[in-house]
């Protein structure tokens, strides 16, 4: 239906309804011409419902025209919000900024008809009501809107923020969470230094016995305890034995539930 | 993943072959990088003290070279190789001192962009990164330095 419909547009320019093309405007026909001699090249490309959906952001102007309304995105990987997913906007026609710019912007509103003309390898952004339709602002707000994205998964993974809202908070956060991971890790291995003579341990025991997770403190935030070695580890070493490696994966699943990276994750996707 | 839990003194094994998931695969590459390097470096300096500095060094090496797929463990491996004396990759000059500057900004945005520029700092490799790649890996620098920790920790107390 898409590929006829398209076909059709192009064949049958100057069939389209002449109230069509009055609305457009001379500079419109215009731009309707060239529409369609560039879809015309794409017009054999497939077609497929899910390549918006896998899709890393790349920008491309389609053409140096300020009222070109479609940014075309290179397609690659895997499923982003539903926004840019569902979202579809025909070439020509795009949503009414106000009902005076019509002439300015050469807009029509009427995005459901026209939608599926362009199911291409575009990234379809929507432009909601009374926001601007330009391409740099799209541009912009699918940009921040990727950033918002990221935040929300790294909410997830710094503890402790959920009663923080806002960016600047929530960067406070994981400045904060950082620089403690990071001095823990110092710490941990100034004392392995002094540790380091009596070192006798086998990998394999290593290995196999894995920390409970659940012992590390990540919701001490505030108040990361350096004794905390001796006081948290409730598990002694014979104990860890007993856990094995896929005892240590359900725990350690529930805390790195993001970190797959052969698996579709929000976190990964964010491209 | 099945399981047969059987007596609480035996162990446990699934019944089928282990999917290992990425933060025990970096677990597992974390420990045999450092256990060795840790080892070896033992058997080097036994006479002389261990280096506070070397043993961070190794530490900071594992951890590179455990998440290898992450941007920023290639610029920590640089970091570290391009620096004779090792240096801690830790930013511990600011620890305590997370003032932010320039607070008199009213400026939201400003102050964002001072946060995000501290963040940079303490990702390696976060200078050269824009703001979306750098939110990404610092999720990932997260999730490795917590997984450091906790092997650590078990090294540390499997010594003690």
């Amino acid at each position: 239906m898409d590929l006829t419909g398209l076909k059709w547009l192009q064949q049958h320019q100057q069939m389209v309804s002449p109230e069509f093309l009055q609305i457009l405007g001379s500079d419109g026909r215009e731009e309707l011409r060239k529409v369609e001699s560039y879809l015309g090249n794409n017009i054999y490309d497939t077609i497929d419902g899910c390549i918006s959906r896998t899709s890393s952001f790349q920008m491309e102007p389609v053409k140096n025209n300020e009222e070109n309304r479609v940014i075309a995105l290179g397609n690659k990987r895997k499923p982003e919000g539903k926004r840019e997913t569902i979202e579809k906007k025909k070439k020509i026609k795009a949503e009414d900024e106000t009902e005076s710019s019509m002439k300015e912007n050469s807009n029509m509103s009427n995005t459901e008809t026209s939608s599926e003309f362009l199911k291409q390898d575009y990234i379809h952004v929507r432009a909601r009501r009374g926001e601007a339709t330009d391409r740099h602002s799209l541009a912009e707000r699918a940009r921040r809107e990727k950033i918002s994205k990221k935040m929300k998964c790294l909410r997830d993974i710094v503890p402790g923020c959920n009663k923080v809202t806002g960016k600047a908070g929530m960067l406070d956060e994981i400045i904060n969470y950082v620089q403690s991971l990071q001095q823990q890790v110092e710490f941990l291995s100034m004392k392995l230094s002094f540790v380091n003579p009596e070192l006798e341990f086998h990998i394999n025991e290593l290995s196999s016995m894995m920390v409970d997770s659940r012992s590390f403190p990540l919701h001490q935030q505030g108040s990361l305890d350096y004794s905390v070695i001796n006081s948290n580890q409730t598990t002694s070493l014979n104990a860890l034995k007993i856990e094995t490696s896929s005892n240590w994966d359900v725990h350690s699943q529930c805390l790195y539930n993001n970190l797959r990276t052969d698996s579709v994750s929000s976190f990964f996707s964010l491209k | 993943m099945e399981r047969q839990i059987m007596n609480n003194k035996k162990r446990l094994f699934s019944v089928e072959p282990t999917e290992l998931s990425p933060s025990e695969v970096f677990t597992r590459k974390y420990t045999s990088h450092l256990v060795p390097a840790l080892k070896k470096l033992n058997m080097d300096k036994s006479p002389s003290p261990i280096n506070q500095l070397t043993v961070k060094h190794e530490v900071d090496k594992a951890l590179a070279l455990s998440a290898q797929e992450f941007a920023w463990s290639g610029f920590l491996l640089q970091k570290l190789s391009s620096s004779n004396n090792p240096t801690t990759t830790t930013s511990s000059s600011s620890n305590g001192t997370r003032i932010l500057e320039g607070s008199c900004k009213e400026d939201e945005d400003g102050e964002i962009e001072e946060k995000l520029s501290e963040l940079r700092k303490l990702l390696p490799g976060g200078e050269e990164m824009n703001v979306e790649e750098m939110l990404s890996e610092i999720g990932n620098y997260i999730k490795c330095l917590e997984l450091q920790t906790i092997a650590l920790k078990s090294i540390v107390q499997d010594t003690t």
